[in-house]
């Protein structure tokens, strides 16, 4: 009885580490939902980490036409990673008019985007270190593809 | 003995503190300089919109020299099709520099009045609209900006980058109003990350 509940004790405590390491590097939030009747409504959660990992994993064929294409951009992207990363908490854009509100920040290491009119309000938290991380693997796909 | 344990640690807890006066005094004096902001207002009383943009200069600095792109390079743009008519834009520059404070140039016809002047180191412009008299345009341009702007080493094209580190060096100031019927638009730089 006292093995059982200390692999069980084991076992949890490897699942909060793991847990822990997934979100070390934060979590991508969407969320789109629609005003229409029957529109789309999307809610999302997922460690960061996972981003550059599926780029790793992902098979580089289907990558190489993205990863060409972003190419040419790579230093900017750099730069501006680079930057973001060392940029104290900023609202960078905000558009206030009639039925439309439009707000893109840095707060807190992350990339903050949200979006409300009268279609839609979509909201979009991505952490700096994971965009970096996942253009990264692109380029490195990029590289290695060629 | 125990005596002059004592005075030494009185003159040890009496270094320390000068210690920490002195850090304390002298930590704010070696810090980074304050980050600074251009901020863009776009305020639009018919609609009732408003646009605010904020910008660290500092990261624009370090973005502006990576991209590269038709006539961007290094940070620097190319100016292909400016025709300077065989005048001098430096000569001319350099003369506004060293003139004193005075108005340059007073345009004044039935549609409009220009007023380009130097005052306190900076270029001012002014331009009203007479057919509409809520029409005006004010810039303020440090000659500081304008200096490193055209220190180039090709005639053709201006430095962006340059300009913007001379703009962060600068201290807060007004660059652009634009009023007219409808629109307000102000550009400034500043050291608060927000318009309030």
């Amino acid at each position: 009885m006292i093995l059982l509940a200390k692999i069980a004790l084991g076992m949890a405590g490897a699942a909060v580490a793991g847990a822990g390491v997934l979100c070390s590097e934060g979590l991508v939030q969407v969320k789109v939902i629609e005003k229409q009747p029957q529109g789309v409504h999307i809610r999302m959660f997922a460690p960061a980490m996972l981003a550059p990992m599926a780029m790793h994993l992902a098979p580089r064929q289907s990558l190489a036409e993205a990863t060409r294409e972003i190419h040419p951009y790579l230093p900017v992207i750099r730069a501006t990673m680079e930057s973001l990363r060392q940029a104290d908490d900023v609202v960078f854009v905000q558009v206030e008019g009639p039925g439309e509100h439009v707000k893109v920040q840095k707060l807190g290491g992350s990339i903050i985007v949200d979006v409300d009119d009268s279609d839609a309000t979509v909201h979009v938290t991505a952490p700096i270190r994971a965009i970096a991380s996942t253009m990264e693997q692109l380029a490195a796909a990029d590289s290695n593809s060629l | 003995m125990k005596e002059i344990m004592r005075r030494r640690t009185r003159i040890a807890a009496a270094l320390c503190l000068l210690a920490a006066g002195v850090m304390a005094l002298v930590i704010p004096a070696m810090a980074a300089p304050p980050e600074k902001y251009l901020h863009v207002h776009v305020d639009d009383p018919t609609d009732g919109t408003k646009v605010n943009v904020d910008v660290p200069l500092s990261m624009a600095e370090k973005i502006l020299p990576a991209i590269n792109n038709q006539d961007l390079h290094g940070g620097k743009v190319w100016i292909r099709h400016a025709d300077m008519s065989g005048v001098d834009l430096r000569a001319v520059l350099d003369a506004v520099k060293t003139a004193p404070d005075s108005e340059f140039v007073t345009v004044k016809d039935n549609e409009s009045d220009v007023r380009v002047a130097k005052a306190n180191g900076n270029i001012l412009i002014h331009v009203t609209d007479k057919r509409n008299k809520d029409q005006k345009v004010d810039v303020t341009v440090p000659m500081k900006i304008v200096d490193a702007l055209v220190n180039t080493e090709k005639n053709d094209e201006l430095d962006i980058a340059a300009a913007l580190r001379a703009l962060s060096d600068a201290g807060d100031i007004l660059l652009v109003t634009v009023q007219d019927e409808g629109q307000k638009v102000r550009i400034w730089v500043d050291s608060k990350n927000t318009q309030d």
